[in-house]
């Protein structure tokens, strides 16, 4: 049961941004299957009420702030009962960078985020169909410069490089031939924000300036437009390891960074073979990739395997601590946070989005990891302290200091730590609350709770998911 | 925002007994993103001068005529301090014409004289008499008394305008005399008190002292979506910011549903100072269809002067727009009696 437990919370960690404990209760009941299928299928459950915080942040109705978007963004990434909605929507936008500070045209990027929340578990020929039919991509990667007779390679080359195949798995003459063939492939004008704010655009196909030459596109030969390319795109069985090493990457344990797969395999090589098996067998369907991915042994064994990038670090916190389960000013400080912890969400650096695993941590954005997270919890009034306490108060008559430390480590989602962080935890509770003859009968506090807590999410393990 | 006593000493007992409606038309638009970004709410200082109340701004003081902010500075400011504002909501005047903010996040009015010093503050957090949780709406009746939106207690206060508790009414739920997270309200010139019931999407009216009169929920085919603010002239004509609907409705005294404002904006003379001095822009609109930018998008509230002026904070566009009504009151011997049934012969 307790085994049970804590691969639960590890999946509530990996398709979503942590659990609560009523979630992990919940989870328990169904069963872990269940609760795969339930994650896969968000529809089942009701959306977040984007209304309530649209009420307080007033520019949420027009899409017209890119600082509003990335709170609303970690809002619901705590509060959504679809949690794997935003994270698969968090998974496209590290594989399809795409960064608000070339053109600060907020509502395509918003609009962006949405299609890969809404789209995001489709077959990977849809998404690309969207991706390459989203202005905020157009845009980033100059599609609308691509002419008739005047081609500019940006997306197709980025298209094959970073989205789909990866290096050396096409020719230069094959990206000259898919900028030939998304010609055309553009976006309306949209209104300039000044001087009464931005409206979004919409994709527009220009039939005129769209190239209508034959074409040869990794072997194949025809008058190829975008869509045929990305007909033919993901039926290459290196889109099929590519994507799927991605998934592994994001979903299961870090790998290196994405510009060295090149030349460096993959850290579990049967895993990727299971799940391109999976993606020629599911046509490219990513919700059933998924449920091949979780259910599988190499993501059951690979817990605490992945460092937290920064918005599973405050949202998972933000869980824990019970905090922001409705509208509050300091919302607006969260996406602040995230980028001073190396990943401000909407802008992410490169089109290569952000390096991920151990280089989310250096010495400035551990140390804005542990304050943090501290602060986030040291307050005793704080909901998920106050049921934490009543939970082991319940649970814990009479207890020792291992006691505590293990039942406190089994409230933030089972975690696991070293002899070396346990005994030290240990060594604390000793130290801060003798006990006759090491046994303790006395109440268990909010204050005692939130000091022990605060030492657990300071600690390495906790940087881990 | 407050009525002048000395208009109010030609209103009538009553509201006219009926109207010849003449029109509604859009008179001009003031601001632009530089000057007025995210107005909320507005009151009119006099017939050239407007009080914007802008959010991460402050109280802008925009002149009508000429289209420039006359001060240096917003009055306010953000922060918590005294005088500053985090979520400020409505701005009404009294009738010595000092301002009065609301401020839903700091549960507290800020109250300025008219140049903008600090003057005072009350409110706190709390769900006793006399304190609130998010307050939102705030609005004179005759004696100066505030009626205020008391959102997360779901209630209606009646305080002094010093901040004392008087009267209160409502209480969380969906049935006549309760609300759900209500946002705007407005006393009109015969005492009557109109709530914007957001989260329930209508409005309610009720006595001064808080007697249910009656509902709107948008006219037949139109439902409300969220409305925010809800205001009424001196025809008794009501006037609500259908904010996620992106549009004001016009509704009569009985709360007949007349006509809908969606937004037919022109250019600013302060945005067409900023575009006649960029290619780019200017460029960018010979490009792309414009339509779009008449529209309101997400009006948080409505005021109309004594003038039968409506000015519309147009909070997505970060401008004012100003419509003029025309009407003429009709004597009951002016008008057909009542019709209990419509008629196919209206020639």
């Amino acid at each position: 049961m307790e085994g049970e437990k804590a691969l639960l919370a590890h999946l509530y960690r990996r398709a979503g941004f942590g659990s609560t404990i009523a979630e992990l209760n919940f989870g328990a009941q169904k069963g872990y299957e269940s609760v795969v299928d339930d994650l896969l299928n968000p529809e089942r459950f009701p959306e977040v009420d984007d209304d309530l915080l649209g009420r307080y942040n007033l520019g949420l109705l027009m899409d017209s702030s890119i600082s509003g978007e990335s709170e609303r963004w970690i809002y619901r990434m705590v509060n959504t009962k679809r949690p794997l909605q935003e994270k698969i929507a968090l998974f496209w936008h590290h594989v399809f960078a795409t960064a608000w500070y070339k053109t600060e045209q907020n509502p395509d990027i918003v609009r962006q985020i949405c299609m890969f929340r809404e789209s995001g578990l489709m077959s990977f020929k849809s998404i690309l169909l969207k991706l390459s039919r989203d202005p905020a991509m157009l845009d980033w990667l100059d599609n609308q410069e691509n002419h008739k007779g005047e081609p500019n390679e940006n997306y197709a080359r980025e298209l094959l490089e970073l989205f789909s195949m990866g290096v050396g798995n096409y020719s230069e003459s094959d990206i000259k031939n898919a900028a030939l063939a998304f010609s055309g492939w553009s976006f309306i004008q949209p209104i300039p924000g000044y001087p009464y704010g931005q409206y979004p655009s919409e994709f527009v196909y220009l039939d005129d300036d769209h190239d209508r030459s034959e074409k040869t596109f990794l072997g194949k030969v025809g008058k190829f437009d975008g869509e045929d390319i990305i007909d033919i795109i993901v039926k290459q069985p290196a889109t099929a390891r590519f994507i799927s090493r991605h998934l592994y990457n994001f979903f299961v344990a870090d790998e290196s960074p994405v510009p060295t797969w090149g030349h460096i395999g993959p850290s579990n090589p049967r895993a990727i073979d299971e799940l391109s098996h999976a993606y020629f067998e599911h046509n490219g369907d990513i919700r059933s990739i998924l449920r091949v991915l979780f259910n599988s042994d190499f993501f059951k064994n690979s817990l605490f395997k992945r460092v937290k990038c920064p918005a599973e670090l405050v949202a998972g916190t933000i869980k824990l601590a019970g905090t922001h389960n409705f509208p509050v000013p300091s919302l607006s400080k969260l996406p602040q946070v995230l980028t001073m912890m190396g990943q401000e969400l909407l802008n992410p650096p490169t089109v290569e989005g952000w390096h991920t695993g151990r280089e989310w941590i250096d010495g400035g954005t551990l140390t804005e990891r542990i304050d943090f997270s501290i602060g986030e919890i040291a307050d005793v009034s704080n909901p998920g302290i106050i049921e934490i306490t009543s939970i082991l108060n319940k649970e814990l008559k009479s207890w020792t200091s291992e006691d505590l430390v293990d039942s406190c480590l089994d409230k933030v989602g089972s975690m696991e730590v070293s002899g070396q962080t346990r005994s030290a935890l240990v060594r604390h509770v000793n130290r801060a609350w003798p006990g006759k003859d090491g046994i303790h009968r006395g109440r268990i506090t909010e204050l005692m709770v939130v000091e022990l807590l605060k030492l657990i999410v300071s600690s390495r393990e906790y940087q881990f998911a | 925002m407050h009525r002048n006593k000395r208009v109010e000493s030609c209103i009538e007992s009553n509201p006219p007994y009926a109207l010849l409606r003449a029109g509604f038309p859009y008179i001009k638009t003031i601001g632009m993103i530089r000057t007025t970004p995210s107005p909320v709410d507005i009151a009119v200082l006099d017939k050239n001068n407007l009080f914007v109340l802008c959010r991460g701004r402050g109280v802008i003081l925009n002149s009508v005529d000429d289209d420039y902010p006359l001060r240096r500075s917003p009055i306010g400011g953000n922060g918590d301090g005294d005088g500053q504002f985090v979520w400020p909501t409505t701005v009404i005047l009294d009738q010595d014409q000092n301002i009065y903010v609301s401020d839903e996040a700091l549960n507290r009015v800020t109250i300025f004289d008219r140049e903008g010093n600090f003057k005072s503050k009350w409110g706190s957090k709390g769900d006793q008499e006399g304190k609130f949780n998010r307050l939102s709406g705030i609005a004179f009746d005759d004696d100066e008394n505030i009626y205020t939106s008391d959102s997360l207690n779901h209630r209606v206060q009646k305080i002094t305008k010093n901040g004392e508790f008087i009267a209160k009414w409502g209480g969380f739920g969906s049935k006549p005399g309760q609300f759900n997270m209500p946002w705007g309200i407005h006393v009109d010139y015969w005492g009557y008190v109109y709530v914007a019931d957001w989260r329930n999407s209508r409005i309610q009216k009720f006595s001064g002292s808080g007697e249910f009169v009656f509902e709107l929920t948008g006219s037949p085919n139109d439902k409300f979506n969220r409305p925010s603010g809800v205001a009424v002239d001196r025809h008794g004509d009501i006037y609500v910011a259908d904010r996620e609907n992106h549009c004001i409705k016009l509704f009569d005294k009985e709360g007949r549903y007349v006509e809908k404002f969606v937004g037919d904006a022109t250019i600013s003379k302060s945005g067409r100072t900023y575009l006649m001095s960029n290619p780019g822009p200017l460029r960018q609109r010979e490009s792309t269809e414009l339509e779009i930018q008449k529209r309101f998008r997400g009006p948080v509230s409505v005021r109309i002067d004594d003038n039968y002026n409506m000015y519309v904070p147009d909070y997505g566009s970060s401008r004012v727009q100003i419509y003029k009504k025309e009407a003429y009151p009709l004597s009951p011997d002016q008008i057909a009696p009542t019709q209990r049934s419509p008629r196919l012969y209206t020639m």
